[in-house]
């Protein structure tokens, strides 16, 4: 678990399957709408999981597609956004940037045109000249795990410390990493950004067949976390960015605060929800609000409600904005602590979208939007194998 | 730094050398050089077709139960074997790497709670996998044609060798993967040392595998043009005036660091203090590294700073060093700038450039320097450059006595970290 102080947060710019912009986003959430569709970016008639939580549109034109595929170029320019936003005035050196990246995927559009020309070539005598010689010479750069990082601190002239961190809590390590790097004065400002997206041929097919996917035929057939009838996460895509400064140097241009936190239990699968609990229970603070990791699973989930009610009181509110986003893999972290401090900003919390039969169990799964005058909510993430997130967001 | 100090008590490797730190050892102490044809794989038809190759043809469950060194289930190599999990070299490097430098610590139940701080490279596409796929002119997909197993995401996706090496070692505690690119291992290495001296942990598991020997990893540089062109042994040749490009190796290398008091308390014997280190971006250009060095000079100057040292304690520079015409003028003069004419040498042509891993396995490589009181040399170097103004130590290791070494790594785009290790008191 690493958690190292609370840091304000500046400025903020996110990709969702609901928009871009939070209070657009959160007035969706409140409405209890579900970004779930007909997988929007292949046909997935044929798998197990047929729906998913997609961006609508496309990247902004930008002479970094050659080296950086759809997902990084929403990265790049959510933190793009987010720094131009904050008013931050680190730059160079002083700034620092940290990104949480979901995993690199099997480019099959790439790798289609290298395999067929070598079909039949079984002692692979011509496997340079039919094949890897028509691999596009940026094949590599586009794979590269840290070319999305290493672009935007071109773009933005971040000279600062920087790290790329993976998985499926990345987000959370990097928030966390930057939070130390800011709490050592190794930079005055960290611009944290993190993508992801669960909706790529593989990751659709492993999750469908292990049964963590929903394989609901239409959006409306989904049944939400939490519910006695969970069957499964819709996959989903984001890229969020925040800008992160200490308290002090933020002064009044604080949006909100985040402290965060990451660890993993070693499980195969998702992590055990004693262990997300437990990240819970270092960045608690008195909170009575929690946005759950929202495995959608009728085991997992009640197990997670048990847990956290060790932490937070039977009592205590229960969130799913993952219900209306899809699942956001390395992303969801940083896309928590945006629409939450949005939420608490607002004075409102969303419903758990799609919920009408919560499980019994301890917690308060929120059926329907409700007003609040909390100032402060946690927020968890979990993914395989054993990776955990969580965050602490409080606004002024 | 603060009074929590962190220090190497274990280290595990493999390489081009063969596997176990002993083989990285005794090969550069030798000043030999480990890069050779391709076997892997049939390179024959591409046009890099060398390598700093591990001399192990396939990785498989039999590899495993030879060289882990510790106790796996009955059967569960054999199963990860099954499952298609082993083919990845770099998970198979990455774990018997983690295993000796386990049991080089002496570890046991006691360090069951270490934190795992993992480097680690491209995911690995398998070409067979993919292949398996297609029917026609179709991606055949759905659970009744899937023939994935785990499907071709979950068995190669980028954090398996954490997972794995967890699983091997048995450790329980917090997990960062590191994706820097060839600046990965490095960060690892020194977020264990944050980890140990913000007192947030003891013990970390830390290093980096990494394998681009493979036909994709192989065809994709070759297409980048980063490699020597030349499909000879010496086709690396970091700060030599002929030198032409990289050659890629693989493997990995693994350190178990603890806190100094805690570690003396139990007995362990320190190789190493890690005694600073930091991190910059050059924010310059995608496929070239700062011209001036500025950057790189900058995280080495943080580092020694960190360390509590001046430039002038640096008595061994370990350079990134991969050869290629643009990187090694940039970072002689750096290292030129901030430290003079300290002795200076990449092991790159010896082993490759590792990617990932390549900070780990030169920080292994510069344990040299206090076990041995060897300076490790730079394979094929024979040609002084100009516009690498350094002292460069030539093929054979330099014999002498230092107490502070420091090692670099820059990843693409300019992702620089530089770490400073001491002798132990």
């Amino acid at each position: 678990m690493t958690h190292a102080g609370r840091m304000a947060v500046t400025g903020f710019a996110l990709r969702t399957p609901l928009g871009d912009d939070p209070a657009a986003v959160l007035r969706k959430l409140l409405a209890g709408e579900r970004a779930a569709a007909p997988n929007a970016h292949f046909d997935a008639s044929t798998y197990a999981c047929r729906l998913a939580a997609t961006i609508p549109g496309a990247p902004r034109p930008t002479k970094h597609r050659k080296f950086v595929k759809r997902m990084g170029l929403f990265g790049m320019e959510v933190g793009a956004e987010a720094l131009a936003r904050s008013g931050a005035p680190a730059t160079g050196a002083r700034l620092g940037l940290f990104c949480g990246y979901g995993g690199l995927r099997a480019h099959w559009d790439d790798l289609m045109p290298v395999l067929e020309r070598q079909a039949g070539d079984e002692r692979a005598t011509g496997a340079w000249a039919q094949g890897f010689s028509l691999l596009h010479p940026f094949w590599m750069l586009f794979h590269l795990s840290n070319n999305a990082h290493a672009l935007l601190s071109i773009d933005v002239g971040g000279k600062g410390d920087g790290t790329t961190t993976a998985g499926s809590n990345a987000g959370a390590q990097a928030l966390s990493a930057a939070i130390v790097a800011l709490a050592m004065e190794r930079v005055d400002a960290a611009l944290v950004f993190a993508y992801d997206s669960l909706v790529e041929p593989e990751t659709i097919l492993s999750l469908g067949m292990s049964g963590a996917a929903t394989q609901a035929n239409t959006p409306a057939a989904i049944v939400a976390p939490y519910d006695e009838r969970a069957a499964g996460i819709v996959p989903g895509e984001a890229a969020a960015a925040l800008v992160l400064e200490r308290p002090e140097d933020a002064g009044k241009r604080a949006i909100s605060f985040v402290s965060a936190a990451a660890t993993a239990d070693g499980a195969v699968d998702f992590p055990s929800p004693r262990a997300i609990a437990s990240l819970a229970a270092n960045l608690s603070a008195g909170d009575t609000i929690v946005d759950g990791a929202a495995l959608a699973s009728p085991a997992r989930d009640a197990a997670e409600r048990a847990a956290l009610a060790d932490v937070l009181g039977p009592s205590a509110t229960l969130l799913a904005l993952t219900a209306s986003t899809g699942q956001l893999g390395g992303a969801t972290a940083v896309v928590q602590a945006i629409l939450l401090a949005e939420a608490l900003r607002t004075g409102a919390l969303p419903p758990i979208a799609g919920l009408d039969r919560p499980a019994e169990g301890p917690l308060r799964p929120l059926l329907r939007a409700e007003e609040t005058r909390a100032r402060s909510a946690l927020a968890l993430s979990a993914g395989m194998p054993g990776l955990a997130g969580a965050l602490r967001v409080e606004v002024p | 730094m603060g009074a929590r100090r962190a220090v190497i008590t274990g280290v595990g490797a493999v390489s081009a050398f063969g596997v176990g730190y002993e083989a990285l050892a005794n090969g550069l102490a030798a000043g030999r050089s480990a890069v050779g044809p391709i076997r892997s794989f049939d390179a024959r038809t591409f046009p890099t077709r060398v390598a700093g190759e591990v001399p192990i043809e396939k990785t498989d469950a039999l590899f495993l139960e030879k060289h882990r060194g510790v106790l796996l289930h009955v059967g569960e190599a054999g199963t990860w074997e099954e499952s298609g999990l082993l083919r990845d070299r770099k998970v198979c490097f990455g774990l018997v790497a983690a295993a000796e430098a386990w049991r080089h610590a002496r570890c046991g139940t006691a360090e069951r709670k270490a934190a795992l701080s993992v480097g680690l490279g491209l995911e690995q596409a398998f070409l067979e996998d993919l292949a398996e796929q297609i029917d026609g002119d179709e991606i055949r997909v759905g659970a009744g044609n899937l023939s994935g197993g785990e499907g071709v995401r979950f068995r190669s996706r980028v954090d398996i060798t954490a997972e794995k090496i967890r699983a091997v070692v048995g450790i329980s505690g917090r997990v960062a993967v590191h994706a820097s690119a060839c600046a990965a291992g490095g960060m690892a290495v020194a977020h264990a040392a944050s980890l140990i001296e913000r007192g947030a942990v003891d013990v970390v598991l830390c290093g980096a595998a990494d394998s681009m020997v493979n036909p994709l990893g192989i065809g994709g540089m070759s297409r980048l043009g980063a490699p020597s062109p030349r499909a000879e042994a010496s086709a690396c040749r970091p700060f030599d005036r002929r030198r032409d490009g990289l050659v890629v190796g693989e493997g990995a290398a693994m350190f178990v660091v603890e806190e100094e008091s805690r570690a003396r308390a139990r007995g362990a014997e320190p190789l190493a203090v890690i005694a600073g280190f930091a991190t910059t971006q050059d924010a310059y250009r995608a496929t070239a590294p700062r011209p001036d060095g500025s950057r790189a000079l900058a995280a080495m100057e943080r580092a020694v700073r960190r360390a509590n040292l001046t430039p002038a304690d640096i008595g061994y520079v370990n350079a990134h060093g991969t050869g290629t015409p643009l990187n090694d003028p940039a970072e002689a003069k750096a290292i030129r700038a901030l430290f003079g004419d300290v002795p200076t040498s990449s092991i790159k042509g010896a082993v490759g450039h590792l990617m990932a891993a390549a900070g780990a396995i030169e920080l292994a490589a510069c344990l040299l320097a206090f076990t041995r009181d060897l300076l490790p040399g730079t394979a094929h170097f024979e040609e002084p450059d100009p516009e690498c103004p350094i002292h460069v130590i030539g093929p054979r290791p330099l014999a002498k006595r230092v107490d502070h070494v420091l090692s670099n790594s820059f990843g693409f785009g300019g992702q620089n970290v530089s770490v400073v290790l001491g002798r132990p008191g």
